[in-house]
């Protein structure tokens, strides 16, 4: 082949590979430029307010400090970024024992052959599409909660404030956090569980020739050890759980302009009211409920990379979405 | 029996427990779907398009694919071109900047990744809600995941066998197509596998990009999709018993779909 060929197939790919890169860059001016008008226009208030109102479209729009906005419009996203936030921490808080405890048992007190089962089968839970672990949620989740496991909860716990009060239908932060717990494991039980294979084996073998039990070595010498990919893992598993949108928009209950009371109460998420007000944001003529859906997918994107970016960076795996599904990159 | 050695077996317990447990919630949702689908299913859904309300679901399984099959001619080609780039000619900033900037389109969420869809190709590009605009998103979402594994794939190359083949005179896209690209030919499959997975299960990209369609889209722009993870959204939110039976019937059909995907790209990579 002639070096020309050679040459031309050199610019060609390289052009290719400039495409992620383009992607990203355009992702972050299309959002940033359709924010605009909705940063000038709601300022700090669309962070402290947790208001929001699309306004009345089909009415004339009204003119505020020279901007046309709909009739009685309001844009204030707290209540969707406290759900989130709170969503996504309560799912951790659970996750993170269990993941801790799962991968040490796996690689302490189970053969070899039945720890690959184990690891592939708890790496299906992310194979599994949002939207069936919704459906599942609609139909077993929500019922077995409401019936059971929240009046329990209300009895025994109630002392705890965020526990007491009323119970609603099922749908709420407490179901939201369990489906995103769910989603999260897998990431988090696969970080650590590889970490827990790099730890070192002499350390490992040091410790059990000195006479410490298993559990004496997982606590003292495997946890002390992989402090930080614990903590790497955790914000991987942080950045699943604020981007999910579509079983967290079917489990919430969905609220607007109610503020949680407690742990059973419906919620929304930024993920979700993105999904679903994004539909009505269309009939307004003015643009504006279009503008600050996109402040709100700007904010909520800067949150998931800064969590996410933090994660990757300190597991130091470049890891993607298809780690957690068998693939161990 | 000594206190330590206590601890270590109710450390042990516990950790049977949680295994246990948590094999047995993934055994109720999966279980719960198939069952539940097997008891929806029928013939005549699979063959008859329907509105998730009534009918059947061909529209949506065929819209599936469409949207799948356009992410995968979207993002594969990129993916591979640009890991070729990576491995062979790039230098090491420019390839850990490629690398960032693929992290950031991985970490993204689904549903701004969706609004960026459509703004910029339903929007901007004039696509509508559309095969094109759909797959296009879904293919952005892909990408990453397969640029990585191919570029994986290739750095596996054992340098011996380049070796050999440059001292035989090979040129260097000898190198990249005859012997790199056949090597790694596996990893690429299996991510391609794993991607259209991960592309069948997805639905927050396509609610803004996609769009509903009763029947078989007859363009690649400007004519709106079905796809199966509406049907299973939609169709649980209504209440008549045949949507219920819908959504099941596709939940049926995209856990088989994902399911069988999966193991189809272990056993390859076997």
């Amino acid at each position: 082949m002639p070096h020309k060929l050679d040459k031309i197939f050199y610019f060609l790919t390289f052009l290719i590979s400039i495409i992620p890169i383009f992607l990203v860059l355009m992702l972050f001016s299309f959002l940033l430029y359709y924010s605009i008008p909705s940063i000038k226009y709601n300022g700090l208030k669309f962070f402290t307010s947790y208001y929001w109102y699309p306004g009345q479209v089909y009415l004339p729009p009204v003119n505020i400090n020279g901007i046309l906005v709909p009739y009685g419009s309001s844009f204030g996203i707290l209540l969707f970024l406290y759900g989130t936030l709170i969503t996504s921490l309560i799912a951790l808080i659970i996750a993170f024992p269990i993941s801790i405890v799962v991968s040490l048992a796996v690689n302490l007190y189970v053969n070899e052959k039945f720890k690959k089962l184990i690891i592939s089968l708890i790496e299906l839970f992310a194979a599994i599409p949002s939207v069936l672990y919704g459906l599942w949620g609609i139909v077993y989740l929500e019922p077995l909660l409401s019936n059971f496991i929240e009046p329990a909860m209300n009895k025994y716990l109630g002392f705890i404030p965020f526990f007491s009060g009323n119970i609603y239908s099922g749908a709420g932060i407490l179901a939201s956090s369990i489906i995103l717990c769910l989603m999260i494991l897998p990431i988090m039980t696969s970080v650590i569980n590889g970490s827990i294979l790099n730890f070192s084996t002499s350390i490992k073998e040091g410790a059990i020739a000195l006479g410490a039990t298993r559990y004496e070595m997982a606590r003292l010498i495997i946890l002390r050890g992989i402090k930080i990919q614990i903590f790497g893992a955790a914000m991987l598993g942080l950045g699943r759980a604020l981007g999910e949108t579509m079983a967290v928009l079917m489990v919430s209950g969905s609220v607007f302009n109610i503020m949680p009371s407690n742990i059973y109460s419906p919620i929304n998420t930024m993920a979700e009211a993105l999904a679903s007000l994004l539909d009505s944001a269309f009939m307004d003529s003015t643009g504006m409920n279009l503008y600050a859906l996109s402040e709100l997918g700007l904010t909520l994107m800067l949150i998931t990379l800064a969590a996410s970016l933090i994660g990757r960076f300190i597991v130091g795996l470049g890891i993607i979405r298809g780690f957690t599904r068998g693939e161990e990159i | 029996m000594n206190i330590r050695v206590i601890k270590d077996f109710s450390f042990k317990l516990l950790g049977y427990f949680l295994i246990l447990f948590i094999i047995a919630i993934l055994v109720a949702i999966t279980g719960s779907i198939i069952i539940n689908g097997l008891h929806s299913i029928t013939l005549k859904m699979l063959i008859e398009n329907g509105d998730t309300t009534s009918g059947g679901i061909f529209n949506a399984i065929v819209g599936t694919w469409m949207l799948v099959g356009v992410g995968i001619l979207f993002s594969v080609p990129i993916g591979i071109f640009s890991a070729i780039f990576i491995v062979e000619y790039g230098w090491k900033r420019y390839n850990s900047i490629v690398r960032v900037f693929t992290d950031v389109l991985t970490s993204t969420p689904s549903i701004v990744l969706g609004l960026f869809g459509y703004l910029f190709l339903v929007i901007q590009l004039g696509f509508g809600y559309s095969l094109l605009a759909g797959g296009i998103t879904l293919g952005i979402m892909m990408l990453p995941y397969i640029l990585r594994v191919t570029e994986i794939s290739l750095t596996e190359v054992p340098t011996n066998i380049k070796e050999a083949a440059i001292s035989l005179g090979a040129k260097k896209m000898d190198l990249i197509f005859r012997i790199m690209l056949p090597y790694a030919k596996n990893g690429i499959i299996t991510s391609t596998i794993l991607a259209i997975s991960i592309g069948a299960g997805e639905t927050a990209q396509l609610l803004y990009t996609a769009g509903w369609n009763n029947g078989i889209p007859n363009s690649l722009i400007k004519s709106q999709v079905a796809y199966l993870t509406y049907v299973v959204w939609a169709g649980i939110n209504q209440p008549s018993n045949y949507s219920h039976q819908l959504a099941f019937a596709s939940g049926l059909i995209l856990i088989i779909t994902v399911f069988s995907l999966i193991f189809i790209s272990k056993y390859i990579k076997r």
